[in-house]
């Protein structure tokens, strides 16, 4: 179920209003039910695969509380491999088959590697990595082993993250399951408005910038250079707000019901380098690689070539996270080489910089870097959205070669008057992006304007959203990108 | 100071209202305007209150084949056409229902052709998408409609949002203001003849049992409502030259009378009517504009000689109207 079938507009509603409405367990198991309902109604087999995880997890977790020394890292090393694996069967398995008969065909050997048809789980990228993180700081003693298979059950299932994140962490969210925030209405009127925008995000700009996407990249040699890479900038604004969309939606959602997920996006377009970049691009994807891989292969303690290699495995093993393929782990591969460049070249660039009389915080320095930071990930995410190594680089051919112009607007998926919407759409997000980054919470502020004022804001941008969104007939509505993931 | 519990609930409220408020304003405005080929509501309804002798159901065949002022002319009868495309018996039973609820006719003619429709025809967007918004029209969503097409029905916007690069100021204003009654009322003349006449009559292939039975079904409910409303009711097939096959009419003739319905089958009653099939078909199924006015001049006959049926007492400004568009 999206948040954007209409199914939800009436699950969401009654399972808040139950929510609210029960009290103690009854409450708890009325959203874990809620919870499992979400994900049944994508197939039983989706939820199967959920309830395996939560209680591997679940009696993992209290049988690594039993051990001490090498046999509890034991324990965890076996139950991340049972995690892991079952990721790895449904997501990688085919991939790396592939990649097996590549190799083997390439060293003359014969292999044919056989066509697998696994259903990839709706949400397993998502809950098996909050298990896991759950599984090791049980194994740090950073928290107990869960003894409620209810709680830890619903910390793994809970609608709102449940198939794209954020990806939470049970020191944060537990608490909030036994001792849930009653029923506010400032939560809940900054909830639907988090929500609201995310809607117009995703159905005004992300899925009309998709179709334009979609239609250049699909065969780059028809377009011209400007057009190809206008396709290109198209897909950093549409991913961001795909992404960010599903976000603020999940945290909506969660805020209407008195929960505080983590937030997954500060802003990232405006980060002055690849490594702020992601330190402010889906948060909680970035500090879990953070907390239970970076830290723990050594970080940045154990000298500059050992850190750089570090943040190099940790990118590429994002990439792979993202997808199953070789483009995936291309781009996780470019953002770390990015980051160890940029450490490398540290110095000399600030040396130029200086010598250009550039101060660190000048504010025509700062708008180079987020113009440079931003054209970096740009050209990282070609490979992202090319679907195959080969056919990243035929769009980059496309960048390169051939004529600047070679169709009219329309013939890019977008006539003018949508390209007109989708620019205007984009201008208000930079509107409300920047005003965050200078003034801090656009919805604090919008919450101290009069209620006359509110309303009708909130009206406009809900009647933007039901016209201008794509969605319905005479569209052809996304799926949100993450979904995959 | 302290606030009142209330005060958020029913601000909370008030924007609710205000929000749907304004989506049903836009989603009226979005909406193709819409007043022939079935798609006859606003008109209906502008029709003064229990100002109808009778109503005439079914799908295009009445709409094309039925013209209310010729019947008048001849009759005095005042009746509204209200069918769309194609409709289903599943969705004239809503029409039915919904029509009922500002008229009291003395009569309600159902052209049955529809007994042999699948359970979804083509026409559901704009037989049920049309219909006035409340219980019935919610009813044909969820009992008339495909279900892939009722997020659309109950949200037009779904449908209709992507018109924003199409949509006039005047078109919008003409979907948003009231509508005037319709001087056809609910006729859709259509001109041109049939040329290949000759070859007919064809033969419409019948729907499996199965499929007969649930619009059998539907009839059933049609005719009982009629008859808890007090209003006589009667199942006809026009003269046609897309005929269904002479046993399927015998079945319904049969089904008829066990439900107690009148049956007047006239498919091959199209010489005797005064219908000549060399001039007075627009294709094999419907009249056109001339055939329609001998038929419903016939009709007019039909009601008042073999139905008993008598005027009612209209207002003098209702005759006039009827006059005027006569």
């Amino acid at each position: 179920m999206s948040f954007l079938s209409p199914g939800f507009f009436l699950f969401f509603p009654v399972v808040a209003l139950v929510w609210f409405l029960l009290s103690g367990t009854a409450r708890r198991l009325w959203l874990l039910c809620a919870s499992w309902w979400f994900l049944l109604c994508a197939g039983p087999e989706h939820l199967l695969s959920l309830l395996a995880a939560t209680a591997v997890t679940y009696l993992g977790a209290r049988f690594l509380d039993r051990f001490e020394g090498g046999r509890r890292k034991a324990v965890l090393g076996i139950l991340l491999a049972a995690l892991f694996g079952t990721l790895f069967l449904f997501k990688y398995l085919a991939f790396a088959l592939g990649l097996l008969e590549r190799v083997l065909t390439a060293a003359g050997l014969a292999f044919s590697s056989p066509a697998l048809d696994l259903l990839l789980p709706a949400g397993l990228s998502f809950y098996l990595f909050m298990a896991a993180g759950y599984l090791i700081d049980v194994y740090r003693r950073d928290r107990p082993a869960e003894t409620s298979f209810l709680d830890l059950a619903l910390f793994l299932s809970c609608f709102p993250y449940l198939i794209s994140g954020p990806i939470g962490r049970a020191g944060s969210l537990l608490p909030q399951f036994r001792r849930p925030a009653p029923f506010r209405w400032e939560s809940f009127r900054r909830g639907l408005l988090r929500f609201l925008w995310g809607a117009f995000k995703k159905l005004v700009i992300a899925d009309r910038l998709g179709i334009l996407v979609s239609t250049v990249y699909a065969a780059p040699a028809s377009f011209g250079r400007l057009q190809v890479m206008a396709a290109a900038v198209a897909f950093s604004v549409q991913i961001y707000c795909d992404f960010s969309a599903y976000s603020d939606m999940a945290l909506g959602c969660a805020e209407v019901m008195g929960f505080q997920l983590m937030e997954n996006f500060r802003t990232p377009y405006f980060s002055r380098s690849i490594g702020e970049f992601w330190r402010r691009w889906h948060i909680s994807l970035s500090s879990w690689f953070r907390d239970y891989l970076y830290i723990p292969l050594g970080g940045s303690r154990k000298g500059r070539r050992r850190k750089y290699l570090n943040i190099l495995i940790v990118f590429a093993v994002s990439g792979l996270w993202h997808g199953a393929a070789l483009s995936f782990v291309v781009w996780g591969l470019l953002n770390g080489l990015y980051q160890v460049v940029g450490g490398v070249t540290q110095k000399s660039r600030d040396r130029i910089r200086h010598s250009l009389g550039l101060a660190d915080d000048a504010p025509l320095t700062a708008v180079l870097q987020m113009a440079l930071t931003f054209l970096l990930s740009t050209v990282a995410w070609v490979f992202f959205k090319g679907g195959s190594f080969t056919h990243s680089l035929s769009i980059f051919r496309a960048m390169l070669t051939g004529p600047w112009l070679t169709r009219p607007f329309s013939a890019w998926g977008l006539d003018l008057p949508e390209l007109v919407v989708a620019t205007l759409a984009v201008v208000l997000l930079l509107a409300v992006d920047l005003y965050s980054v200078h003034r801090g919470s656009p919805r604090q502020k919008f919450f101290t304007l009069p209620r006359p004022v509110r309303w009708v804001l909130s009206l406009a941008l809900l009647l933007t959203v039901l016209i201008f969104g794509v969605y319905g007939t005479g569209y052809d509505p996304q799926d949100f990108i993450y979904f995959k993931f | 100071m302290r606030t009142s519990k209330w005060r958020e609930p029913i601000f909370a409220l008030l924007f609710l209202i205000l929000a749907a408020g304004l989506i049903g304003v836009l989603s009226l405005a979005f909406r193709p305007v819409r007043t022939d080929y079935g798609a006859v509501w606003g008109p209906y309804l502008a029709e003064p209150e229990d100002s109808l002798d009778y109503l005439y159901l079914g799908s295009s065949y009445a709409y094309c084949d039925v013209d209310p002022t010729a019947v008048y002319d001849q009759s005095g009868l005042t009746g509204y056409v209200l069918a769309g495309p194609e409709q289903t018996l599943s969705q004239t039973y809503w029409y039915l229902r919904e029509a009922l609820e500002t008229q009291t006719p003395s009569l309600v003619v159902l052209e049955g052709s529809a007994l042999a429709f699948q359970e979804y025809q083509s026409y559901t967007q704009v037989n049920v998408g049309y219909m006035p918004f409340g219980l019935n029209r919610l009813g044909a969503v969820f009992t008339a409609a495909e279900p892939e097409l009722r997020t659309g029905l109950l949200f037009p916007l779904y449908f209709y949002h992507s018109r924003w690069k199409e949509l006039t100021a005047g078109e919008a204003a003409s979907a948003l203001l009231p509508t005037g009654t319709d001087a056809f009322k609910g006729f859709t003349p259509v001109s041109g003849v049939f040329e290949q006449i000759a070859d007919g009559p064809f033969t419409r292939q019948p729907q499996p049992q199965a499929v007969y039975e649930e619009n059998l079904s539907w009839l059933t409910r049609i005719a009982a409502l009629c008859e808890k409303q007090g209003v006589a009711f009667a199942l006809v097939l026009h003269p046609t030259y897309s005929q269904l096959p002479a046993d399927t009419r015998t079945q319904i003739a049969a089904d008829a009378t066990a439900l107690g319905v009148p049956f007047f089958d006239w498919t091959e009653e199209s010489l005797s009517i005064g219908i000549r099939p060399t001039s007075h078909y627009y294709d094999p199924g419907h009249l056109n504009q001339e055939g329609a006015a001998i038929f419903s001049a016939w009709l007019g006959d039909f009601f008042t000689e073999e139905l008993s049926l008598s005027p009612k007492h209209q207002s003098a400004e209702n005759s006039a109207a009827w006059q005027n568009v006569v």
